[in-house]
């Protein structure tokens, strides 16, 4: 709907007797500086928190620049945590330990340069547990089929209200094609172009690949009579995804988030995904509760949080939800091909099968009798996933995987 | 400038014998006279001199001459005849000679009269007079006709008053209505305007008065009234074809320098028929933004910003009746049909007391009265929109019905274009407005007018845009007596939009908005003496908002949703005084008092108070019957202004005025959109309220020839409605959660230079302002910009307008307009940022920043048709260039994700010269 009332000021220019026109225009941001992100998350689980610290960067940037070199504490009635960075960014407390009801946490932070930031005071939020976490086969308004991961959670006393989801996937990865034998480069220099099978050294075959949420996934009863969420979707796979094609698990945590935090958070993904160019819908900074104590006028960005987590893992097999219907397609579509080896004289050089080969790209699948010649080689490969399980995760079962 | 040279013409009232004429004659004349009749001497002398003789033919009896010249002057002969008799002579301008009994005419003044030096043609001989003379001076124009003398009432010994009412109605030869025609006792220093429907009223001493007339559009008369009680005096005003298209009304010209109110600005329609026209469409509302202190958001964007105020602070009435969104197409054309408007006063400053119920101005429109004496009409063909406007009198003299209509014919625009899709959308709007007036009798007159206008856009082939205004009036005057009138007006107006969405999923749906408001006034004006006139009355209005229903239409999946009605009663008692203390100073008082009651039956949210209302401070729904009150506001309105002349032509003003609102618009666009929604106050919205101080200083120069104002003003608002970052409005259940109420600042200093009559004529203006806003709170949420003032989207604080026209024949002129103001301030985003592996996008703050400045430059030629009475239909044809510079002003910033770079892009409406040809007719 919204995207569409905007959609008029299209028309509108153009209609403008066609004499309307867009054209790009620089905005001079240079006096801008980037600004700190903090992320900063502490739970009720005892354990080491970590907190990551970056800046901001320019559209043409390339990802986030780290923020190394900060101390940073926590501090409550219960004394001061530090911090200290393991990697750039990303700092550990010193210890383990546990957030704590009716406690005042304060995150302090001063950064390389000698700025100080200071968060306001938090307290952990109500516990509410995830009551349960199901998977479904679920065919939406679009007519798409596949698998909604729900979460249900209801606290009777109705003093949650707001939840962020994270989650972390995880699932087996079957390659299609996997061989006993390798195919290794003995010698690439012409005329020798010299390929030997070799019998694999390592699991291939059977792999796991963790994948976690990369979007805000956010819930909130707060329009609702009861603090109760129920069938609330954190994940949703497409009956597509070769991911459910043997078995898959799912660890879903649920945050339990002030209303401020809420605020922020659902503020910043509305404007990070405003699908119409000619919005003309009010954009700002908007502030968390982090601010600056040398400028207060300096934007910081992020959200200090002591949040109750609860978590929750479930497995299914493809089986369990679909029976005996086909698997989902691969990842890739694993064509066999054989690729000619050595391209002969005139040419004087090896074939693609040896570069191939040499740059990993490419998997031994089978024997091709009829090739050996400067169009065909002697072997079927395919792409490198369809016979490397580890192309795509690793090969270690996880520790928590139940078969 | 035609008269460079005032001449002075003085009439001694005393019968004062003796003295000699004042003017010489080079050219001899030869004549004799055997006792010839002295009428027939006369007449013989007007041949041989070739001059026209003025005399009352009664004078000279049977009374005869009997002489002989040779070779002598006119003036020497007339002096031997009237040698002895009761008559002089005088001649004016060499070519009219003027034969009075009793009096004498002096064409040079005693000693003192002036108490500066002042411009007086020297006259070859100089009068020594006997007696000293009473004189009474009288501005004398060339074009002058002949003075009547008229008796007014009949003389009633008993009577000790010393003053009489002199009411009337000014007409032109075809009988309409002659408005803001200055009437004005020079000896007395008095003076008045008349109406819209032509109707003076003026207050004379008992005895000779000696009326005067001016205005732009007649020629100026004289008439001698000898007044002895209250009577009335009718008369037709010939048009001044001389003057025809002078720009500015001298009707008005003083109002500048000698009304209370500051800052008010009036244009009147017949300004502005040269104005470089956008599309070939005259616009009085467009021009108004030439004005300082007048802007809007963007070029043909809806909505104006009055000194720093929103867009909705503007009380837009047309006939007394308010139009909610006065704008087609977006608001490249206001919905302000031209040839029906009389005129537009803009009430920036100082607002008077009868209005209210908006923050920053009125906007007060006026449609012409009826012909009612002939049938007539006016249209208009421009390359957009054709109009036709028609006057039919249905009793002559009584009354008469105004039609107007404009319609658009812009389809074939978007047919044309290449873009596919476009090629199947539409954009069409009409507005058509119907006017009756009549008088009842001389007591009673009544008008009604009728005003529906609509515009339709589908961009898309799935979905339909729409929205409507109508408005209702009908106001009825009654005159109680001389001192006392009393004016009823009712007033009913709707504003509705809908959008249709008819796509290919199963989303469809029809969604709707209304707002009406049922309103009556009876409003007072009671003359109580010479310095006081008081006006007062009370208001009423009745809301009725339906603030949003959607539902699915063609068997969609899309929820049924209403939101709940409000209504609210707004009502108000007002009285102002203008009190003369003195004859420099003058004081308006105004003072209202404004009740608002938001009624049931309606749901409401009560929240913790001094917490930001969401749904942790929710504490209760509390649900209110039909039509019981669920909040009550109550606004002490002062409208105060104060004008002291320095000079007759020079003087100071000042003013205080403090408003209320009580509705408002709800949106969280940079610029104004159709689709936003009016919220009326209730237990969570507070009334909006503000205070004005405004200084000016006003100078007419050169016999009001130009017009200088320098104004300033410094305004506060509080509880001005701004939103979350990030709220949805459009069918929220509690949009309390998401509006925040904040301060407003805005000030500024206007300049205006008007040069009103001559070749060349026209305006110019610089205003430098600011407006900023501040939502401050204890609440991040509910804070912008660290709680400090940021400039509001339509901040622009130098705006320069140029309007001149030069006139190079009768037939034949040229105008050009230039704009310079400042871009206005954007918020654009500055860089992005990850938390949780989520990509963000990061603002600057606020309107940070400002798109490029905006200048642009207009011409246009306009030919006259010729100015024959009796033709068919005058013509009038108007050539214009927009935007001859063809500057690439945006209008929207915005930001494109492009293969993950973020680019700005402006877009601009009129990025080349466009130019357009209008033909316009009048019968």
């Amino acid at each position: 709907m919204k995207a569409r009332t905007q959609k008029f000021w299209i028309v509108f220019m153009l209609i403008a007797m066609s004499v309307a026109c867009v054209e790009e225009i620089s905005f001079t941001t240079e006096e801008l500086v980037s600004i700190l992100v903090v992320e900063a998350t502490i739970t009720n689980e005892n354990k080491v928190h970590t907190v990551k610290l970056s800046r901001s960067y320019e559209f043409e940037a390339e990802g986030p620049i780290v923020e190394s070199n900060a101390s940073i504490s926590l501090e409550s009635s219960q004394g001061s945590i530090s911090f200290t960075e393991t990697e750039p960014g990303t700092y550990q407390s010193s210890t383990s330990f546990s957030a704590q009801n009716n406690t005042d946490y304060v995150l302090r932070i001063t950064t390389n340069e000698g700025k100080t930031y200071t968060s306001q005071n938090t307290q952990l939020t109500a516990a509410t547990e995830i009551d349960q976490l199901y998977a479904e086969r679920e065919v939406d308004d679009l007519n798409n089929e596949g698998v909604s991961i729900f979460v249900d959670s209801f606290n009777p006393n109705g003093d949650s209200q707001y939840y962020r989801y994270e989650y972390e996937e995880t699932y087996k990865i079957i390659a299609p094609l996997w061989r006993l034998e390798d195919l290794i480069v003995i010698n690439p220099e012409w005329p020798f172009c010299e390929v030997q099978k070799v019998p694999k050294e390592i699991e291939q075959r059977v792999c796991f690949a963790t994948d976690t949420s990369n979007v805000l996934i956010l819930g909130n009863t707060s329009a609702l009579t009861e603090d109760r969420l129920e069938r609330f979707q954190v994940r949703n796979i497409r009956r597509d995804n070769y991911i459910l094609s043997h078995r898959y698990s799912i660890l879903v945590r649920q945050f339990v988030q002030s209303r401020a935090a809420h605020t922020y958070f659902e503020t910043l993904q509305e404007f990070s995904e405003s699908e119409s160019i000619f919005s003309q819908t009010q954009p700002g900074y908007f502030e968390g509760n982090i601010r600056s104590e040398s400028n207060a006028e300096e934007p910081v960005a992020g959200f200090f949080e002591v949040s109750y987590v609860s978590e929750a893992r479930i497995f299914f097999n493809w089986e369990d939800l679909f029976g005996e219907e086909p698997i989902p397609p691969y990842i890739s579509p694993c064509f066999e091909f054989a690729p000619p080896r050595d391209l002969g004289h005139p040419t004087d050089r090896c074939g693609s099968l040896i570069v191939s080969l040499q740059n990993d790209e490419v998997v031994f699948t089978r024997d091709n009798p009829a090739g050996g010649n400067e169009f065909e080689g002697e072997y079927f490969v395919a792409a490198k996933e369809c016979g490397h399980c580890t192309a795509l995760g690793t090969n270690v079962v996880p520790e928590f995987w139940i078969e | 400038m035609r008269r460079k040279v005032v001449k002075l013409l003085f009439i001694v009232l005393l019968s004062v014998f003796g003295g000699s004429s004042a003017w010489s004659q080079e050219g001899g004349l030869t004549v004799s006279f055997q006792e010839t009749p002295m009428q027939e001497a006369m007449l013989q002398l007007e041949n041989l001199s070739g001059k026209s003789f003025y005399f009352h033919d009664q004078w000279f009896g049977d009374s005869t001459v009997s002489a002989s010249f040779t070779n002598k002057s006119l003036s020497e002969i007339l002096d031997s005849l009237f040698q002895n008799t009761e008559f002089n002579h005088y001649l004016l301008d060499n070519s009219q000679l003027i034969i009075l009994r009793n009096n004498i005419i002096y064409d040079v003044l005693p000693d003192g009269f002036f108490q500066k030096d002042s411009i007086v043609e020297v006259p070859v001989e100089t009068i020594v007079s006997r007696s000293q003379p009473v004189f009474n001076a009288t501005d004398k124009r060339r074009e002058e006709l002949p003075i009547p003398t008229l008796r007014i009432g009949k003389d009633d010994p008993n009577s000790n008053r010393s003053s009489f009412i002199l009411t009337g109605t000014l007409t032109d030869e075809k009988g309409s209505p002659a408005a803001d025609v200055t009437l004005f006792v020079k000896a007395l220093g008095a003076g008045t305007t008349t109406d819209k429907s032509g109707k003076y009223r003026i207050e004379l001493p008992k005895g000779n008065n000696l009326i005067e007339t001016r205005s732009l559009t007649y020629a100026n008369l004289k008439k001698r009234v000898i007044i002895y009680n209250d009577g009335n005096l009718d008369f037709e005003l010939p048009e001044n074809l001389e003057e025809l298209e002078t720009v500015f009304l001298e009707g008005s010209a003083r109002k500048n320098v000698e009304d209370a109110t500051a800052g008010v600005t009036k244009i009147d329609v017949k300004e502005i028929k040269t104005i470089p026209l956008v599309l070939g469409e005259r616009d009085v509302l467009k021009v108004a933004t030439t004005l300082p202190g007048i802007t809007t958001a963007g070029e043909g964007s809806a909505g104006y910003n009055v000194r720093g105020g929103k867009e909705d602070q503007n009380l837009i009435l047309l006939d007394e009746g308010v139009v909610y969104n006065p704008a087609h197409f977006f608001g490249i054309f206001s919905g302000i049909n031209p040839f029906t408007t009389e005129d537009v006063e803009i009430y920036k400053g100082n607002i008077p007391a009868e209005y209210g119920g908006r923050l920053s101005s009125v906007i007060d429109i006026s449609s012409k009265d009826a012909n009612v004496e002939k049938f007539a009409g006016e249209g208009s063909i421009g390359p957009v929109t054709g109009s036709l406007t028609l006057e039919m009198p249905l009793a002559k003299g009584k009354s008469g019905v105004l039609l107007g209509g404009r319609t658009t014919y812009s389809n074939w625009i978007l047919r044309s274009l290449d873009d596919e899709s476009l090629q199947n959308s539409e954009a069409s709007f009409y507005d058509v407005i119907v006017k009756f007036n009549q008088e009842i009798n001389e007591k009673n007159d009544l008008k009604a007018t009728g005003y529906y206008s609509r515009d339709a856009f589908s961009i898309t082939s799935d979905s339909l845009f729409n929205y409507s205004n109508r408005m209702v009036s009908v106001q009825w005057d009654h005159k109680i007596n001389d001192n006392n009138r009393a004016s009823a007006i009712l007033t009913n107006s709707r504003y509705q939009f809908g959008i249709e969405f008819d796509g290919e999923s199963n989303t469809d749906f029809d969604l709707n908005y209304d707002i009406s408001e049922t309103g009556l006034k009876v409003r007072f004006n009671s003359v109580l003496n010479e310095s006081h006139s008081l006006d007062y009355g009370i208001a009423t209005k009745y809301y009725v908002s339906n603030p949003g229903e959607i539902d699915p239409i063609n068997g969609s999946s899309i929820a049924s949703l209403e939101i709940q009605q409000e209504k609210a009663l707004e009502s108000a008692l007002f009285i102002s005084d203008e009190f003369n203390v003195s004859d420099k100073l003058l004081l308006s008082a105004g003072f209202r008092f404004s009740i608002f009651t938001a009624l049931g039956s309606r749901e409401q949210n009560v929240y913790v108070e001094g917490l930001p209302k969401n749904e942790d401070s929710l504490v209760e729904v509390r649900s209110f019957g039909n039509n019981e009150a669920i909040e009550t506001y109550t606004g002490p309105e002062f409208r105060l202004a104060a004008r002291y002349l320095l000079m007759p032509d020079l003087s100071i003003k000042a003013s205080f005025n403090s408003t209320y609102q009580f509705v408002h618009t709800l949106t969280n666009n940079t610029t104004i959109s159709p689709i936003d929604t009016w919220k009326l106050s209730d237990l969570n919205i507070e009334p909006q309220r503000a205070n004005q101080v405004s200084l000016g200083l006003y100078q007419n120069l050169k016999d009001n020839d130009y017009q200088l104002s320098l104004e300033g003003y410094y305004k506060r608002a509080q509880n001005i409605l701004d939103f979350k970052t990030g709220a949805s409005i459009l069918l929220n259940e509690n949009i309390e959660t998401e509006v925040i109420q904040g301060e407003g600042k805005s000030y500024g200093i206007e300049f205006l230079a008007r040069k009103t009559k001559g070749r060349l004529n026209g305006w110019l203006g610089y205003t430098y302002s600011r407006s900023f806003i501040k939502m401050d709170s204890e609440f991040s949420e509910e804070t912008i910009n660290n709680g400090e003032f940021f400039p509001s989207n339509f901040d622009k604080p130098h705006d320069f307008s140029l309007v001149a026209n030069y006139k190079m024949t009768k037939r034949f002129s040229f105008s050009a307009n230039f704009v310079y103001q400042t871009g206005r301030p954007v918020t654009v985003p500055v860089g992005n940022f990850v938390i949780n592996n989520s990509e963000f996008v990061l603002y600057s703050d606020r309107n940070a920043f400002r798109i490029p400045d905006y200048y642009r430059l207009d011409l246009s030629f306009n030919v006259e048709g010729n100015h024959k009475i009796k033709k068919l239909a005058h013509s009038f044809w108007n050539i214009s260039v927009y935007n001859v510079l063809g500057r690439n002003n945006p209008y929207s910033v915005f930001f494109v994700n492009e293969a993950g770079e973020i680019k700005a892009l402006q877009s601009s409406i009129f990025a080349i010269p466009v130019p357009t040809i209008t033909y316009n007719f009048k019968f």
